[in-house]
């Protein structure tokens, strides 16, 4: 898997900006991207309506879990999902082989406009995310004694 | 595999329980989830059949400590122990930044323990990742049965490497060093991020060859 070193101020701002401008299209409510660990590389729109890291984690799960079933229709894995609910829906695709955009929306759009303006949004995240991923790491230190007094309380 | 974002000042990482099935790996988290401050975690996910055995994932995301004004997130995964769920937990393992293997202490497990742990060995190496060279910690859980079997045992079955790694006798019903063993890989896997995040102490240019010893 290729990682991201990092993800600057400017970075975000950069990916925040293409998915901005695909809620607004797609009047959607939530956007999300994540890489297929599961963890979230950015997040914009409706964020107090869910927990967004458990949304991360099992959409990972939910896109891996169907790749065996489109290797037996002759598929490398699904492009792309969704799950219809009785008032929130949630859509995902691929954006390149590591990552992945998930859309929540709800009844004031329909799956086709959120279908329609996905292809762009992950045609720009890709772009986004391979420039990123070719810079250098910018690097990042901790001191050991901070570290040693990082304690996860019981 | 971990990320630092700059803007929301956050750094994730992910750690995975492994081990045999009904070794105690979701009541590790189960134990984790009842003693944290609901305000420093998210919900506990169990993906799980009728009879509580994990057909997925258990997933339990931390808000951890804040380091140099970063604050660390620690996302706690399970893998189903069930030998058939291969394929899930090569799928959990990916991006893995650090591991908690459960060893189950009761005599009648250790050919599981050791199946598990040779399995979790060939996970990793399919992700181009050596157990050498990932923060890893060992628990040996259920101290409380009465038949178990010596530290020294299980020690010599799973802990026999050239690096060894930090063991634990755990009761993770009680909740006995489930914490300590989960700190101890939070602490090795900080000090690893750091050091493969420091640009100074990184060689610029690999050596083309190394001369042997004479």
């Amino acid at each position: 898997m290729d990682s991201i070193p990092a993800l600057t101020i400017e970075d975000v701002a950069n990916i925040d900006g293409v998915l901005q401008d695909y809620l607004q299209k797609s009047e959607s409510d939530l956007s999300v991207v994540i890489d297929k660990g599961g963890n979230v590389i950015s997040q914009y729109g409706d964020l107090d309506v869910m927990d967004v890291t458990i949304i991360a984690a099992l959409a990972a799960g939910s896109f891996a879990a169907t790749k065996e079933l489109a290797r037996r229709i002759g598929e490398v894995e699904f492009n792309a999902l969704y799950h219809q609910g009785n008032g929130s829906h949630i859509f995902m695709n691929s954006v390149d082989d590591d990552t992945i955009m998930i859309t929540v929306f709800g009844g004031q759009t329909t799956v086709g406009l959120v279908r329609f303006y996905s292809t762009g949004a992950a045609a720009g995240l890709a772009n986004v995310l391979r420039r990123l991923r070719d810079k250098n790491n910018p690097g990042f230190q901790f001191d050991k004694a901070d570290i040693a007094e990082a304690r996860i309380a019981g | 595999m971990s990320i630092i974002n700059y803007a929301s000042k956050e750094i994730q990482f992910k750690i995975v329980y492994y081990g045999p099935a009904l070794c105690g790996k979701t009541t590790n988290l189960a134990y984790i989830h009842s003693r944290i401050n609901p305000e420093n975690r998210g919900d506990l996910v169990s993906l799980a059949t009728a009879a509580d055995r994990t057909l997925f994932f258990d997933f339990l995301p931390l808000n951890a400590v804040v380091i140099k004004g970063f604050k660390t997130k620690f996302q706690l995964y399970t893998v189903p122990g069930q030998v058939i769920y291969n394929a899930t937990r090569q799928l959990v393992l990916r991006s893995v930044d650090g591991i908690v293997f459960v060893a189950d202490s009761q005599w009648e497990k250790m050919e599981e323990n050791v199946e598990s742990f040779r399995n979790l060995e060939e996970n990793l190496a399919k992700q181009n990742i050596s157990l050498d060279d990932i923060p890893c910690v060992l628990q040996y859980n259920k101290r409380d049965l009465p038949n178990v079997a010596p530290v020294n045992y299980l020690e010599f079955l799973l802990n026999n490497r050239k690096r060894r790694v930090q063991t634990y006798e755990v009761i993770s019903s009680t909740g006995k060093n489930v914490f300590a063993a989960l700190n101890a890989v939070a602490q090795l896997l900080l000090h690893k991020f750091s050091r493969d995040n420091d640009l100074a102490a990184r060689p610029q240019t690999q050596p083309v060859a190394v001369p042997s010893r004479p």
